[in-house]
C-alpha cells in the first residue's frame, strides 16, 4: 500500500522551504514545491543557481541545510530499499564498469530491480536509445553522447514512481531529444512523476506542467512558456 | 498499477527479497530482487570473462606474489635482526633527561595508531567509488552484501599492516624472543583491525570523515607531545612487556565484536559518504600507481577541510604581488592541521634520536635528521604543490615564473629555519662540541626549501616513453630521475651537514661549504626547466650533430 495518507496517494515530492547547499552556505533561496504523480516539474535557472543541488537533496545524496523534503509521503532516506526501488535518478555520473558491456550494464539495473524479463527489456531499450549496434561494446569504446544515452536508458530500465533527471538533454542530438521528450510524456501518462533540471527551453515547453526558476534571492513558479522564455534570456 | 511481486526466481537462480511497495511505472513483470552478493558475483563474472586470464597466468601471479612477499619479509626480518645487533645496551644509569627505547616504541605505536585512524577516516573507511557508486548503490538490494568484501578488505589490510609494524619494531628495537614477537604482532594486528573497524562504526553513525581524520591527527600529535614530555621529565620505562595470550584473546573478541557491528550497520552508511570515501580511495590508488606523491597528498586531503570558515582571513601580510603569494602560502599552511602536526613531529624526530641513549649513534641520528628535514620541508611546501597543480596566483600576479618559484621557497625556508634551530641545538648537545651547529643548521635551511619546491614542481613521469621491466613492474624510462628531483639537492647540497654529523663536529670549513652549496641549491630550485641533466646533454649532442651534418 502506498505510504502517507490512508486512501490517498501521497505526492511524489513535497519540499517546504528546502534550503540546499554545501556546508552551511545555501546556494539558492528556500525552495517550496509539490510534485504529484503524473506530473513533470522542471527546475530551470542559470548555471550555479542550485538546480543540481536541489536534485541531490531530493534523492538523498545531500543533507538539506534547512527546511524539509518528502518523497512519496516519507522523509528522504536513500538507505531504505523502498526509497531506492521507487526513485530512479540520472545524474552526471560518468562512471562505468570497464569490463561490462552496454547490454550488461542495462541488464544489471533491470535485474537488480527484480525485472524478470530483464534481457527483453534491455533489448528494447538498446533499440529505443540507439545503442543496439553497441550492445556488446565496452564503455571505453563509446562516445560521450552514447554514454549519456546509456545512462538515460538505465534510468528507464527499472520500476519507479519518481524519475529525477539532471540536464538529460546534455550531449544528445535533436532526434534523441525529441525521443526523450516523448518518453517523458509517456512517463506522465503512465502515472510517473518527473523532476528534471534543464537548460532546454524546448524540452520544458514540450513536457513540463510547471517550472521552478531558481535564483539567489527568490524562486519563481512559472508556466512552461514563461520558463522557456526565461531560459532563452539567461546569460549561460 | 498493481505490481505482481512474489514470482519465482529469475533464470540465473538469484535469491533475494521482495520489495513490498507499489510503483507507478513498471517495465515488465517484477519478481524478487536479487541479493547484494548476487549482484557482486554477476559483475565479477562478467569482468572475469573478459579478462582473458588463464589458470596458468593466475597461478603465476599467485606464485610471484608469494615469492615477493616472502623475499620482502625475509629482508625485513634480516634488517630488524641487524639493527637489533647493532644497538648498544641500555646504560646502567639512566640520564636525567631522555627516553628509553621501550618508551619510544610505545609512543611510536601510539603515533602509528593515530596515522591509521587518520588514514581510515580520510578513505572512508568503507567506500564505493566510480562504477560501484553509480550502478550498485541505487539498486534496492541489501547494501551489506555489496559492501561486505570492501569492509573485510580494509580490516584485513589494517591487521596485516599492524602485525608487520609491531613485529618489526619489537624484533629490531626490543629484541625479545620469537614467541614474544609473534604474540605482539598478533595482538598489534588485531588492535589495528579493531581501530579501523571502530572508524567504520563511527562512519555508520554519520560522523563526518574530517572529524575522524582530525582525531587521528590529534592522536599522532599526542604521541609527539608525550614523547617530548617524558623526555624532559626523564621518566624511564625499562621494558615493554609483550602482551600475554589472554590479552591477545581479549583484543580478538573486541575486534570480532566490532566486525559484527560493522556488518550489521553497513546498510546504515549513506550513499554520499560511501561515494566520498570511494572517490578518495580511487584517487589515492591512482596516485600511488602513477608514482605521484603530490597527488596522493591531495587525494587524502579531499573533504577533510571544513566546508566553510567562520571568519574571512585578512591576509594582512599581502602588500604587493610578492607578499600576496607568500601570504597565500602561509594561510594554506595555517589551515592545514595535518601539515602543522607533521612539522612538529619532524622536529621531534631528530631530537628524540639524540636523547634515546641506544639510538644516539651517528647512523641513527643521520637518518633521523634526513627524515625529519624531508618531512618538515615537504609539509611546509603545500603552497608550491598547489601552485604546480593550479598556477592561478602565479599567473594572476605580475611575477615571472622564476620569481614565483623563489617566493614559494619563503614558507618552507621559514619553517626549516625554526626546525633547524630546534634540531641543531639538540645536535650541538649530542655532539659534545657545540660550536658551529646552529650556524650550520641555518646555512642548510635554503637547501631544504629549494629541494621542497623542486620536488613540488617536478614533472609527472612520462608514461609514453619506453617501459623498463623492474621488480616493481614496468616503469617508464627516466622515472628515477623524475622521482629524484628534490631529494637530489638534499643528498648533494647538504653534504657538509652529513659530514658534520658523521664527524660529530661542525667546523668552519664545513660551514663555508654549506653556505656555498646552499647558494647553488637556491639557483637550481629557482630554475623552471624540467629537463634532467642527461636530457639536456642528449639534446645538446643532437643539436651539435645536426649542425655538423648541415655543414
Amino acid at each position: 500500500m502506498p505510504r502517507g495518507y490512508p486512501g490517498r496517494v501521497p505526492p511524489a515530492v513535497r519540499a517546504r522551504d528546502l534550503l540546499v547547499g554545501y556546508g552551511a552556505a545555501p546556494v539558492c533561496a528556500p525552495v517550496t514545491f509539490t510534485l504529484g504523480s503524473g506530473k513533470v516539474l522542471a527546475l530551470v535557472g542559470p548555471n550555479g543557481s542550485g538546480k543540481s543541488t536541489v536534485l541531490r537533496a531530493v534523492i538523498g545524496l545531500l543533507e538539506p541545510v534547512g527546511g524539509s523534503v518528502q518523497v512519496l509521503g516519507a522523509a528522504v532516506d536513500e538507505r531504505t530499499a523502498e526509497f531506492r526501488a521507487a526513485v530512479s535518478s540520472v545524474l552526471d555520473d560518468d562512471a562505468y564498469f570497464p569490463s561490462l558491456s552496454v547490454a550488461e550494464h542495462l541488464y544489471l539495473v533491470a535485474r537488480g530491480h527484480g525485472v524478470l524479463d530483464a534481457w527483453d527489456r534491455t533489448d528494447e531499450l538498446l533499440e529505443e536509445f540507439g545503442l543496439a549496434d553497441h550492445a556488446k561494446a565496452l564503455p571505453v569504446a563509446l562516445s560521450s553522447g552514447q554514454r549519456r544515452r546509456l545512462l538515460l536508458a538505465a534510468g528507464f530500465a527499472r520500476p519507479r514512481s519518481l524519475l529525477v533527471l539532471d540536464e538529460p538533454e546534455q550531449r544528445l542530438d535533436r532526434r534523441m531529444r525529441s525521443a526523450l521528450a516523448q518518453r517523458l510524456l509517456d512517463e506522465k501518462a503512465a502515472g510517473g512523476a518527473v523532476l528534471l533540471a534543464t537548460h532546454d527551453a524546448d524540452l520544458v515547453a514540450a513536457v513540463a506542467d510547471r517550472a521552478l526558476y531558481l535564483a539567489d534571492d527568490r524562486n519563481e513558479l512559472l508556466s512552461p512558456r514563461e520558463a522557456a522564455a526565461r531560459i532563452s534570456q539567461d546569460p549561460s | 498499477m498493481h505490481v505482481p511481486i512474489w514470482r519465482g526466481c529469475a533464470h540465473l537462480g538469484w535469491t533475494g527479497v521482495g520489495i513490498v511497495t507499489e510503483l507507478a511505472v513498471v517495465p515488465g513483470d517484477v519478481g524478487e530482487v536479487p541479493s547484494g552478493r548476487a549482484i557482486r558475483r554477476f559483475t565479477a563474472q562478467a569482468a572475469r570473462s573478459r579478462a582473458g586470464a588463464t589458470l596458468g597466468s593466475l597461478l603465476g601471479s599467485v606464485y610471484y606474489t608469494v615469492v615477493s612477499v616472502a623475499i620482502a619479509a625475509g629482508c625485513a626480518a634480516g634488517a630488524a635482526q641487524t639493527m637489533r645487533g647493532s644497538l648498544p645496551p641500555a646504560p646502567d644509569v639512566a640520564p636525567p633527561q631522555g627516553l628509553s627505547v621501550p618508551a619510544l616504541v610505545a609512543l611510536v605505536l601510539l603515533g602509528a595508531a593515530g596515522v591509521l585512524v587518520s588514514l581510515a577516516g580520510r578513505l572512508g573507511p568503507v567506500g564505493a567509488g566510480g562504477a560501484e557508486a553509480a550502478w550498485w548503490l541505487g539498486l534496492p538490494v541489501d547494501r551489506s552484501g555489496l559492501l561486505r568484501p570492501a569492509a573485510r578488505r580494509i580490516a584485513l589490510a589494517a591487521a596485516v599492516a599492524g602485525a608487520l609494524v609491531v613485529g618489526l619494531l619489537e624484533a629490531s628495537l626490543l629484541g625479545t624472543g620469537a614467541l614474544s614477537i609473534v604474540r605482539s604482532a598478533a595482538t598489534g594486528g588485531l588492535a589495528a583491525a579493531a581501530a579501523v573497524l571502530l572508524t567504520a562504526v563511527v562512519q555508520s553513525l554519520g560522523v563526518a570523515r574530517r572529524r575522524t581524520a582530525l582525531a587521528g591527527d590529534l592522536l599522532l600529535a599526542a604521541a609527539g607531545a608525550l614523547a617530548a614530555g617524558l623526555a624532559l621529565a626523564g621518566v624511564h620505562v625499562d621494558s615493554l612487556p609483550s602482551p600475554p595470550w589472554p590479552v591477545a584473546a581479549a583484543v580478538l573478541v573486541v575486534a570480532a565484536g566490532l566486525a559484527w557491528l560493522v556488518d550489521r550497520r553497513l546498510d546504515r552508511i549513506p550513499a554520499r559518504t560511501l561515494r566520498e570515501g570511494g572517490s578518495v580511495a580511487t584517487h589515492a590508488v591512482g596516485a600511488v600507481v602513477s608514482l605521484d606523491s603530490r597527488e596522493l597528498g591531495r587525494a587524502l586531503a579531499v573533504g577533510t577541510a571544513a566546508p566553510a570558515r567562520r571568519r574571512v582571513g585578512r591576509l594582512r601580510l599581502a602588500r604587493g604581488p610578492a607578499s600576496a603569494l607568500v601570504a597565500a602560502d602561509v594561510a594554506l599552511l595555517r589551515r592545514s592541521p595535518r601539515h602543522v602536526v607533521q612539522l612538529v613531529l619532524a622536529g621531534l624526530l631528530p631530537v628524540l634520536a639524540t636523547v634515546v641513549p641506544q639510538l644516539a649513534g651517528v647512523a641513527s641520528v643521520l637518518v633521523a635528521v634526513l627524515a625529519g628535514g624531508a618531512v618538515a620541508a615537504s609539509a611546509s611546501a603545500e603552497g608550491a604543490r598547489h601552485g604546480e597543480m593550479a598556477p592561478v596566483l602565479d599567473r594572476l600576479l605580475p611575477l615571472s615564473a622564476r620569481a614565483a618559484r623563489r617566493l614559494r621557497m619563503v614558507v618552507p625556508f621559514t619553517a626549516t629555519v625554526v626546525w633547524s634551530l630546534a634540531v641543531f641545538a639538540a645536535l650541538a648537545r649530542w655532539s659534545g662540541t657545540p660550536a658551529g651547529w646552529l650556524a650550520l643548521g641555518l646555512a642548510g635551511a635554503p637547501v631544504w626549501a629549494a629541494a621542497a619546491v623542486r620536488a613540488a614542481y617536478r614533472p609527472a613521469p612520462d608514461w609514453t616513453k619506453p617501459l623498463v621491466a623492474t621488480p616493481m613492474g614496468a616503469l617508464p624510462s627516466g622515472v628515477a630521475g623524475v622521482v629524484a628531483r628534490g631529494p637530489d639537492l638534499v643528498v648533494l647540497c647538504l653534504l657538509p651537514t652529513w659530514i658534520a654529523i658523521l664527524l660529530r663536529s661542525a667546523g668552519p670549513v664545513l660551514l663555508v661549504a654549506q653556505v656555498a652549496l646552499a647558494a647553488i641549491a637556491f639557483a637550481v630550485g629557482s630554475s623552471t626547466s624540467t629537463e634532467s641533466m642527461m636530457d639536456r646533454l642528449a639534446r645538446q649532442m643532437d643539436e651539435q650533430s645536426k649542425q655538423g651534418g648541415g655543414r
